[in-house]
């Protein structure tokens, strides 16, 4: 089921996680302000958790179309999309742990029925993405990650309005990998995305400061600040 | 040449006389003080009662062990101290202890054997305790108490303070007239005064000590008297005098505080949680009036008129509300952490959460409870008048040093607030230490919450 | 073989509102009390504290708070001849889990319902004739009346600390609160809660129109407030984190913040959590029941609890679950009409309408869960039914209750769903727009109801409880009524783009999005043991000393968030256990 690695992937990874495991012991007692010091480790040297190359590199390119970088506002890509999906693939809920996932199965069921397919999230962008890639290379003789933009929109769309026909099981790849991007635009950064507070800097949202009494009954004045996550930092 | 040898030799004579006195004299006790009570009063329920008021098993009982056991550790400047089992026990506890023995250990600090306790055993105070008090208590702790077999941890101070004829010595030097005298002719405050000085030993955290370490206020003739101690190294506030909370409470908000640990301005923190938690939210409510008449006495004429007024919104409000990206650090740091329950007026909302404009602990001299605060958090006791025990998260995950110290600094100079900024040094020093024991009412409390989970 | 535990006076399954309630009555009176709860603990610090609460995509996304399907859930279908699915992952309904249940995660909405809705039957019949009532609708009085009720629901309300304003005391109406609701006694305990820019522009439009708005009586406090337990609230601090999730500021009602710390204090009340129960054990005869047997996830051990009396304190789906595996009531079977436990399953009617107003600044994150102002100009008592064609009514309210950025951002319909258009249209509606939603009735049918799953099982082996249920003519009708009323109040406001949501006949239930927790029935309360479960103390029918609490007694739904209503009933149902039962145990009815 699983892609072969490339060289050195396993061993790197395991020495990441074994490093971030004694960090985070030592850092417990000190709290960390965004400082260069710190700053994530850029895009294209991340060790992924649970994605293989190809999966990464297909799933850096989808979200860069789903949420791009031209325009006023950050995109995917600068609010580090990726990883977050990255984790929560590995995690619970990439393993579907909290989900009903006992047969019989009937995946064909009409999409009011609900969740129907057999496989966990990480499997349906395991499989997603090779079903996808297998299209684009018939199609285009490229992988999705090597398409030009316009004609990544268009395969996306495709997905979407179901023109790109896949088996029943992976019938909700689109809508989970949709779903998932949103996620880790909005979502707090201690999740890996939303780098910087950077999308609710955008939109206008305080992030976890979560305190208005005095603000109920200002109508019509915009609340100025800016947001503050979980973890304390600023912008 | 001759003289000088003379009275030489003689000053060597008296202080061979002393040592062999401090050595071998038998130890003085205190006698007997006139019952005021009929003898069929004196009984072991009256003795729980009056265990309660005096806080017995907050000291006595360590923490995961049974009641009166001993066990608990107490930090000293001279080293730790465990508190002994003082259950009907033969063997370890106090099960051989006849009435003036029981009586000698509460007035005079003497074990049955002679051996002096150490006064973190507050006798300095306990001297005041009436005889029927005494002998209910005697018969608390003879006829109720279970008998527990189980010897303690043995207090083992370095030397010089190993010799506990030194204490013999100290107590000599310290300990003052047993005798409690009624300060007026009001029947409600001389019970509240008996309340305060004997049983609830107040003054041994919230009077100051003097260079012997012994309390400098007793009872409220003391010119110190609960003017402000420290314990721990910890400032406790004072009851009495200028900055004292008791010359702005009026005596429902004192009662309220002692009955429930809250009340319209603040709630109950730190070692004042199980003070509440254990003993004084079993109290009547008489003896809680009483002892509220009598701190309120204790200032009479001198009341303040209160630091709140939110009739006119004060800049830092203001500057709060108005939420600009350029709001200042400090008044940043309050939106992020603290509006969500104190507010932009600083008042919190009564008996719920704590004021900070105006509040003793966010402007004390010494700004280490408020410090304290910020990074541990604090937990109201839960009482039978107030059963929720309401919690204050701690932020010493979320905020570093200098966060803390501009927040702090911010508070204490905040609305009406005037007090001194604070440095990330004094926050670092605080955060370094131990983390603190858990609060001995959250143990005891929670022990119920337990036992209910427990489904016993 | 399951270890017997020592003999409790009473047992409770489950520790939420009505556990807590029925704990506290049942402890007040001196029995020996044990509660079971099969989620975890929870306490506003550490559980729901401050900022870590405050994370929309643990709490609102991944629904951290609720129950997860892989430890329980059902099957659903539409009709008789679908076959009923699993319901995998969470959509439609989230039920709660842990100490305090969906009483930890609501949104705070605490209503009475309408006196007539509570004789639903008889006020159709009576004013509007026997033929109104469609073939295939199950229509139903409760067998107890809002007079009886009232002296419950102002302690309920008392209790969970309710701000609002009255808008009928002893009959006399008074301006400003809801002018078509039955009498009560006396006011609200505390003062509303403000109202939000949009809901005053609501409010002015409906007013406009003719109309009565108020603000929504909510179990959030406005002020500092002490219940008659002792137990405390302060103010809401308008935080945007409300629904799906902990209070951190120990404002809203709960069973921590107005029950919990107080019942913990008795020293005959004891609760254990993590533990699970697989049935109610009945004697040979199956008129009574013997205790309960759990599974204790702690110990991997089977534990039978003896008792003298059941109290099932559930989630209503949980409930009516249990009931059916422990042979509690005749089942319901469609096909024969017969049975009870599992009849008149109900859920909630609902549609909405959003409004995007580029002139008008928002803050859609400064809100509490129950910011609303409500109207009931279209309620059940208000509409002449005959002629509308439909049994039934909603509220109509608007208020922003969060501004979550992951799930509560409302773009126009023809924004494209990703790619530049979308980031464009998020920052440009972002705070820019507000909504007016109705909730309404829903009736109970010959065709909706709960039973056992032929297929599915759960990781005890136990077969999961299947639920029949689509939407109906009647209430679809209803709605699109009430899209009608709504269009011409929103229209009234000029918004640029106006976009309506409200399903329309033949529409089919879809699991997928949220719509509402209100599931209810299962286990009506009736006064004929052929068609409830349950009696007017909510004692069963069957099985005397098993008393059934929550929604599922509701014979249909009412228009309103239930708990106000089933909170009534469990104190209600308490003072007769208290003062009846306990004496002289036995079918009450």
């Amino acid at each position: 089921m699983t892609d072969k690695p490339f060289e050195g992937w396993r061993l790197s990874r395991r020495a990441f996680l074994e490093a971030a495991a004694t960090a985070g012991v030592a850092m417990a007692a000190v709290p960390l302000h965004l400082n260069a010091a710190d700053a994530p480790v850029a895009l294209h040297k991340y060790q992924p958790e649970f994605l293989n190359v190809d999966e990464w590199a297909f799933v850096m390119a989808a979200t860069a179309r789903l949420i791009p970088s031209e325009g006023e506002g950050p995109g995917a890509r600068e609010t580090r999309v990726p990883v977050f999906i990255d984790r929560q693939l590995a995690g619970k809920y990439g393993a579907a742990t909290d989900w009903y996932m006992q047969g019989p199965y009937d995946p064909s069921a009409s999409p009011d029925r609900g969740y129907q397919t057999p496989l966990t999230p990480a499997q349906l962008y395991r499989q997603g993405i090779k079903a996808v890639n297998v299209w684009c290379e018939k199609r285009h003789g490229k992988t999705f990650a090597d398409l030009d933009a316009p004609i990544q929109d268009e395969t996306l769309t495709s997905l979407q309005n179901g023109r790109l026909v896949l088996v029943p099981e992976l019938s909700w790849f689109f809508s989970v990998l949709l779903a998932n991007t949103r996620e880790g635009y909005f979502a707090d950064p201690k999740y890996g995305g939303n780098h910087g507070m950077q999308a609710w800097v955008y939109i206008g949202f305080p992030g976890a400061r979560a305190s208005f009494k005095e603000w109920a009954m200002q109508y019509n004045k915009p609340y100025p600040l800016g947001p503050v996550s979980i973890a304390g930092k600023r912008a | 040449m001759k003289s000088f040898l003379r009275i030489l030799g003689g000053v060597i004579v008296v202080i061979l006389i002393a040592i062999a006195l401090i050595i071998w004299a038998p130890a003085q006790r205190t006698s007997a003080k006139a019952l005021d009570l009929p003898t069929s009063d004196i009984t072991a329920a009256r003795g729980a009662y009056v265990a309660r008021a005096a806080n017995c098993e907050d000291c006595h009982t360590g923490p995961g062990r049974k009641a009166y056991s001993g066990g608990l550790t107490v930090a000293s400047p001279f080293g730790t101290i465990y508190s002994t089992n003082i259950t009907p026990d033969k063997q370890y506890g106090i099960g051989d202890y006849s009435l003036d023995d029981f009586r000698a250990a509460l007035y005079d600090g003497v074990r049955k054997n002679g051996t002096r306790l150490y006064p973190a055993m507050p006798y300095e105070n306990y001297r005041l305790l009436s005889e029927a008090d005494v002998e209910s208590l005697y018969r608390y702790y003879m006829d109720e108490v279970k008998p527990v077999h189980d010897q303690p941890p043995q207090t083992h101070l370095a030397f010089p303070f190993n010799q506990r004829l030194g204490v013999r010595v100290w107590d000599w030097l310290a300990l003052k007239n047993p005798r409690f005298k009624p300060p007026t002719d009001n029947p409600q405050i001389n019970r509240g005064a008996y309340l305060v000085q004997a049983l609830g030993h107040c003054a041994a955290c919230h009077s100051p000590r003097n260079w012997l370490m012994a309390s400098n206020g007793i009872r409220d003739e003391d010119a110190k008297y609960l003017t402000g101690g420290k314990v721990d190294g910890r400032a406790v506030p004072p009851l009495r005098g200028k900055d004292s909370v008791t010359t702005r409470w009026s005596q429902t908000q004192i009662a309220q505080y002692l009955a429930t640990g809250r009340n319209a301005y603040t709630g109950a923190a730190g070692d004042m949680t199980s003070v509440v938690g254990n003993s004084l939210q079993h109290l009547s409510y008489d003896d809680i009036m009483a002892m509220s008449a009598y701190l309120k006495y204790l200032d009479a004429g001198t009341t303040e008129a209160s630091a709140h007024s939110n009739d006119v919104p004060t800049k830092t409000q203001a500057m709060l509300t108005a939420a600009n990206p350029s709001t200042p650090l400090g008044a940043r740091l309050y939106l992020d952490n603290c509006d969500g329950c104190h507010f932009a007026n600083g008042l919190g909302a009564p008996g719920v959460f704590p004021t900070l404009d105006g509040n003793p602990t966010v402007t004390a001299a010494s700004a280490t409870s408020l410090i304290e605060t910020i990074l541990y958090g604090a937990a109201m006791p839960s009482t039978q008048l107030r059963p929720e025990r309401f919690r204050m998260p701690g932020f010493a995950w979320r905020l570093d040093d200098h966060d803390v110290a501009t927040l702090a600094t911010f508070l204490r100079q905040g609305w009406n607030n005037h007090a001194s900024a604070v440095t990330a040094g004094q926050v670092a020093a605080l955060r370094h230490k131990e983390a603190k024991p858990p609060l001995k009412s959250d143990e005891r409390n929670a022990g119920r919450a337990d036992q209910a989970r427990a489904g016993r | 073989m399951a270890r017997k535990a020592p003999k409790k006076d009473a047992v409770i399954v489950g520790l939420g509102w009505t556990g807590s309630i029925l704990g506290m009555e049942l402890a007040s009176a001196g029995l020996d009390v044990l509660a079971l709860e099969r989620g975890e603990d929870r306490e506003t610090v550490p559980n729901f504290q401050y900022p870590n609460e405050m994370d929309e995509l643990k709490y609102a996304v991944r629904y951290e708070l609720m129950q997860k399907p892989a430890n329980s859930t059902l099957t659903i279908r539409r009709t008789l001849d679908e076959v009923a699915l699993p319901y995998r992952k969470l959509g439609s309904f989230l039920p709660g889990i842990g100490v305090g249940g969906a009483g930890v995660h609501w949104n705070g909405r605490t209503w009475r319902p309408q006196p007539e809705e509570l004789r639903l039957h008889s006020y159709v019949t009576e004013k509007f004739g026997q033929k109104t009532i469609p073939d295939g609708m199950f229509l139903q009085d409760y067998p107890v009346t809002y007079a009886e009720l009232e002296p419950y629901f102002d302690r309920f309300e008392r209790m969970a600390a309710i701000s609002g304003k009255a808008g009928n005391i002893n009959g006399k109406i008074i301006d400003g609160g809801d002018p078509f609701e039955g009498p009560r006694s006396r006011d609200y305990a505390m003062p509303p809660l403000p109202s939000t820019y949009d809901a005053s522009l609501f409010a002015k439009a409906a007013k406009a129109m003719g109309c009565h708005p108020f603000p929504q009586p909510a179990s959030i406090a406005s002020q500092s407030y002490v219940n008659e337990y002792g137990m405390q609230l302060g103010p809401c601090s308008f935080c945007g984190f409300c629904e799906r999730y902990g209070c951190y500021n120990y404002s809203k009602g709960s069973p921590q913040t107005c029950i919990l710390d107080a019942l913990k204090r008795k020293p005959n009340f004891a609760y254990k959590v993590k533990v699970e129960v697989l049935r109610v054990d009945l004697a040979a005869d199956k008129k009574t029941a013997t205790g309960v047997t759990y599974f204790d996830h702690t110990t991997g051990e089977e534990v039978f609890q003896p008792a003298d009396i059941v109290l099932l304190c559930a989630f209503q789906l949980h409930n009516v679950h249990l009931m059916l595996l422990s042979g509690i009531g005749k089942p319901y079977d469609p096909a024969t009409g017969e049975g009870v436990t599992g009849r008149s399953y109900a859920y909630q009617t609902e549609g909405g309408l959003t409004m995007f107003m580029p002139d008008h600044t928002f803050n859609p994150f400064v809100g509490t869960g129950a910011t609303d102002v409500v109207i009931t100009d279209y309620t059940t008592n208000r509409i002449d039914l005959g002629r509308e064609g439909f049994i039934g009514g909603s509220s109509i309210s608007a208020g922003t209750t969060n501004g979550q950025p992951i799930h509560s951002l409302p773009l126009p319909s023809d924004t494209p769903t990703w790619g530049k258009g979308w980031k464009k249209a998020i920052k440009q509606w972002y705070g820019h727009s507000m909504s007016i939603g109705s909730q309404g009735s829903c009736m109970a049918y010959r065709d909706c109801y709960l039973d056992l799953d032929p297929t599915y099982k759960d990781h005890f082996g136990r077969p999961l409880m299947r639920m029949t249920f689509n939407w109906q003519d009647n209430d679809l009708r209803m709605t699109q009524f009430m899209r009608k009323k709504i269009e011409a109040i929103a229209a009234s406001m000029k918004p640029a783009v106006m976009q309506s949501s409200f399903k329309d006949k033949g529409a089919m239930y879809d699991v997928r999005p949220y719509q509402t927790t209100h599931t209810v029935g299962g286990a009506i309360m009736g006064a004929d043991p052929k068609s409830s479960a349950l009696n007017r103390y909510l004692q069963s029918h069957d099985v005397h000393n098993v008393f059934v609490m929550g929604a599922g007694a509701f014979p249909q739904n009412i228009q309103f968030n239930p708990t106000g209503l089933l909170g009534g009933l469990a104190y209600w149902s308490a003072h007769a256990i208290r003062t009846d039962y306990l004496r002289n145990p036995r079918d009450l009815s």
